[in-house]
């Protein structure tokens, strides 16, 4: 990374698509990404899974292009390429060598561009299916699928992002083009650059070519979301299942809150690698894992954990991890919260190291707070939290009341 | 500021008089990055106790040179290093990324874990209990099953060896964590010294001041041992792993490849990565793409005792795995036939780019380096690299190609509710 500060240039073309350019002439190589404001959360519940089978055809072509035709493409460029969908974010993003970046911005736009073709739909329905499929074999990741349904009742972001067999097997090309037209309008849409590219250049290249994208209503903000939160434990038993898998989630902040890099640290001083629940749990032999995690919404967020075990030890280690979390306040001193923090600072300037690592922090930060802050302004950020700050986290995040899912070998647990 | 340039900067390798290697590379930027790999890994474990590298590992960071496991931990991240590494079947890794002042004191807590280790007894039972909870997860797992099965009918151990070999996880076996002592880990800990070890090594200071460093801390290692696995493959084996509850039937694939110091290794690199390196590739193309039978299908090179195998994997739901399979090996089997022009260019293009991703961040360029000397005795210098990728030739491959028939030699390891 270059020694001088970058900042990032910010501008917004007339149908409302906002380019976030942060050009670094020190780099080696070029990131891009499409990052669109919209994702499981915007779907209705027969609709389950959307964003996401939305997020795979896209790389099946254009008007212009084949889907071998982009995939060629796409490999041509290094093959650094890949999307992700989330509850709140779609992102579509590639790299390639500086010589390329018309290559790069030509490509990644047309796979903006889907043809959504009947014809396609059939065997991407297929894959998905098959993700849904691939990701069932794996406990850690049903028990979180249950956990946040359970939290957030019927709120969207309980969603599963997959969807379920049923939603996806239902989901139609007229259903589908009609999320792409209303949640892909310009206004939602920011295409950020980082590394060594010419940022003129890109603009006058987004006048020509962008300019044409179609706008769309803007989305309606609703009230914050109030999660269902029940303070209850609730077993699936899987007799099959050798080991219990549980996880525990309580309210946090959103990612606006000015808290939100403090009560990263309380869950890193109670769930990180050298957090109290590893202390209390691994370093014990209790647990084979433990962790705690702060998730941001745009306008909430939550404490989430867990941890996996043999089923006879399930309820002394939920116990105890219980008892890790009421006694939190514990954890915050001084030395603690430095120490934490300066993990993260570390960790946030190591990131922004290579341009995809920056692309990825300036692209998600912007889109979720509306801000374009520099390497440096983020690891000061982690750098100027106190103490005080995470006590105050802590009281207004109490995590005494705990919705709790387990499964596995089990009948019961309290 | 730096000039926009894609030269690459040289790089230095010394061996220490011990026989530590140590390769740096200069690099402008607030951090530094290290790797250091010790040649001795969970194939490294003695017969009967298997499971000794996975458990020494965890031992060894419970407390070092005076400060007990947490003190420990608490001096890592006062330092704020981001830390990685563990055991594999070849080798134990400890590596450590963070800003260039901590580089010292970063290399000295190695050092401490390392030549210091409190190795407290009391926490024995709990390492080998965690290490029998890993293998009760495994059992939850179909894709780490099917990995562990694929390994044991692909490359059960040589008879009469003394080395436990390739078909059991770092975590051991029951039976092998049984018979772990105090002692027995001890005596397998002396095999962890300066013998085929290598740190690779990047950040922004001089290089004699590097070598110091490294000097300083690693110096007095002890000499350690560099024990060979040998890798005795199976070919032709068939195995069905029953597992009722899996949602998918899980297909694994072994054969022989081309050893990292064959003068064809480039040559089938490229293969490697027209069959499985990208959204155009023909694994992905033939299996997903057209035919939508799984989420998840890939092909890669693995190295174990020195020689290269081809490894592939899928994961569709039972009723569609036969197929999945049989596309699969009829991608493999048209190997023989050659790449066109265009896949070959791809390819290529594909490798290149990613000799510069590949060295772009320190942390993966110092594990480039380190894998570079353990791997090929030598750092290869990436202009060279790029130079040989260049002087490939799409006839030069397919002349390779036609010779390449990994389909004749094919281990077919599947896991689900029916066999396939």
């Amino acid at each position: 990374m270059s020694e001088v500060p970058v900042t990032p240039l910010i501008h917004v073309l007339p149908n409302g698509l906002t380019l976030l350019l942060e050009a670094d002439p020190g780099a080696q190589t070029v990131a891009a990404g499409y990052f669109v404001n919209t994702g499981a959360r915007d779907e209705v519940p027969s609709e389950m899974g959307a964003s996401h089978f939305l997020e795979h055809l896209m790389f099946k072509g254009s008007e212009r292009l084949s889907v071998s035709v982009l995939n060629e493409r796409l490999d041509d460029l290094g093959g650094q390429s890949n999307a992700f969908t989330g509850e709140e974010a779609t992102v579509y993003h590639a790299a390639c060598l500086p010589d390329q970046t018309d290559e790069l911005l030509d490509t990644l736009t047309e796979l903006m561009r889907p043809a959504l073709r009947e014809s396609d739909l059939e065997a991407e329905r297929g894959v998905i299916l098959e993700e849904i499929a691939m990701y069932a074999d794996q406990p850690g990741i049903r028990v979180i699928d249950e956990l946040r349904a359970d939290y957030w009742g019927t709120h969207p972001l309980g969603h599963l992002i997959l969807g379920t067999t049923e939603t996806v097997g239902a989901l139609s090309r007229d259903a589908l083009a009609a999320n792409h037209r209303a949640r892909y309008g310009a206004g939602r849409v920011t295409l950020a650059l980082t590394g060594a590219f010419d940022s003129e250049a890109v603009l006058a290249w987004a006048g020509a070519n962008l300019a044409d994208w179609p706008a769309a209503a803007a989305p309606t903000a609703g009230p914050p979301p109030t999660p269902v939160h029940p303070a209850q434990v609730r077993v699936i038993a899987d007799p099959d299942l050798s080991r219990v898998q549980v996880a525990a989630e309580a309210p946090g902040l959103g990612v606006t809150h000015p808290l939100r890099e403090a009560a990263g640290v309380l869950a890193d001083l109670i769930g990180g690698e050298n957090g109290a629940l590893y202390w209390a749990l691994l370093d014990t032999g209790l647990a084979d894992s433990a962790d705690l995690a702060h998730l941001e919404y745009r306008d909430a967020g939550s404490f989430e954990g867990g941890f996996s075990c043999d089923p006879e030890r399930a309820q002394e280690v939920l116990n105890t991890f219980r008892a890790v979390l009421r006694g939190a306040d514990t954890l915050i001193t001084d030395a603690a919260v430095r120490r934490a923090a300066r993990k993260l600072a570390v960790s946030t300037l190591l990131r922004a190291e290579t341009p995809q690592g920056r692309l990825f922090a300036l692209g998600m930060d912007h889109m979720a707070t509306g801000r374009a802050e520099t390497t440096q302004e983020l690891v000061d950020r982690y750098a100027s939290i106190t103490a005080a700050d995470v006590r105050e986290v802590l009281k207004l995040c109490p995590l005494e009341r705990l919705t709790v899912v387990a499964l596995g070998p089990l009948e019961k647990l309290e | 500021m730096p000039t926009l340039s894609q030269a690459f900067p040289a790089s230095e390798l010394w061996t220490l008089p011990g026989g530590l290697r140590l390769a740096f590379e200069r690099r402008s930027g607030p951090g530094f990055a290290f790797d250091l790999r010790l040649p001795v890994g969970s194939a490294h474990d003695p017969v009967g106790q298997e499971g000794s590298s996975g458990v020494l590992e965890e031992w060894l960071f419970k407390g070092a040179a005076g400060r007990d496991a947490r003190a420990l931990q608490d001096a890592f991240d006062d330092l704020g290093v981001r830390r990685g590494g563990g055991v594999g079947p070849e080798a134990t890794r400890m590596g450590v990324s963070g800003l260039l002042d901590d580089l010292g004191a970063s290399l000295t807590l190695v050092a401490d874990v390392l030549l210091r280790p409190n190795l407290p007894e009391n926490e024995l039972p709990v390492l080998t209990d965690l290490a029998r909870q890993d293998l009760d997860s495994v059992q939850d797992s179909p894709t780490d099953l099917l990995a562990l099965e694929a390994r044991r009918v692909a490359f059960p151990r040589p008879a009469g060896s003394p080395l436990a070999g390739f078909a059991h996880p770092p975590s051991g076996t029951p039976k092998g964590l049984e018979a772990l002592t105090a002692d027995t880990l001890r005596a397998h800990l002396e095999a962890y010294g300066q013998a085929g070890a290598v740190l690779g090594l990047v950040g922004d200071l001089e290089p004699e001041v590097a070598l110091g460093l490294v000097a300083g801390a690693l110096g007095s290692l002890r000499p350690g041992r560099q024990p060979r696995a040998e890798a005795s493959f199976q070919a032709g084996q068939r195995v069905h792993v029953p597992d009722e509850d899996a949602e998918q039937t899980h297909l694994s694939l072994t054969a022989p490849g081309i050893s990292p110091t064959d003068p064809r290794w480039l040559a089938w690199q490229v293969a490697l990565t027209a069959l499985s390196g990208g959204s155009a590739s023909r694994l992905f193309h033939a299996v997903r793409e057209e035919r939508g039978l799984a989420y998840a299908v890939s092909a890669s090179p693995v190295l174990l005792g020195g020689q290269g195998f081809l490894t592939a994997y899928a994961g569709s739901t039972p009723a569609r795995a036969p197929e999945t399979l049989e596309v699969m090996l009829a991608e493999l089997a048209r190997l023989p036939q050659g790449l066109s022009a265009d896949e070959f260019r791809r390819a290529r293009s594909g490798l290149r780019a990613s000799v510069v991703f590949g060295a772009e961040s320190m942390r993966a360029r110092a594990g480039a380096l380190t894998r570079d000397v353990a791997v090929f005795g030598q750092v290869r210098p990436l202009a060279g690299l790029r130079a040989s990728l260049d002087a490939l030739t799409l006839e030069g491959v397919n002349d390779f190609l036609a010779d390449y028939d990994p389909v004749s030699k094919m281990t077919v390891v599947t896991l689900g509710p029916s066999d396939v």
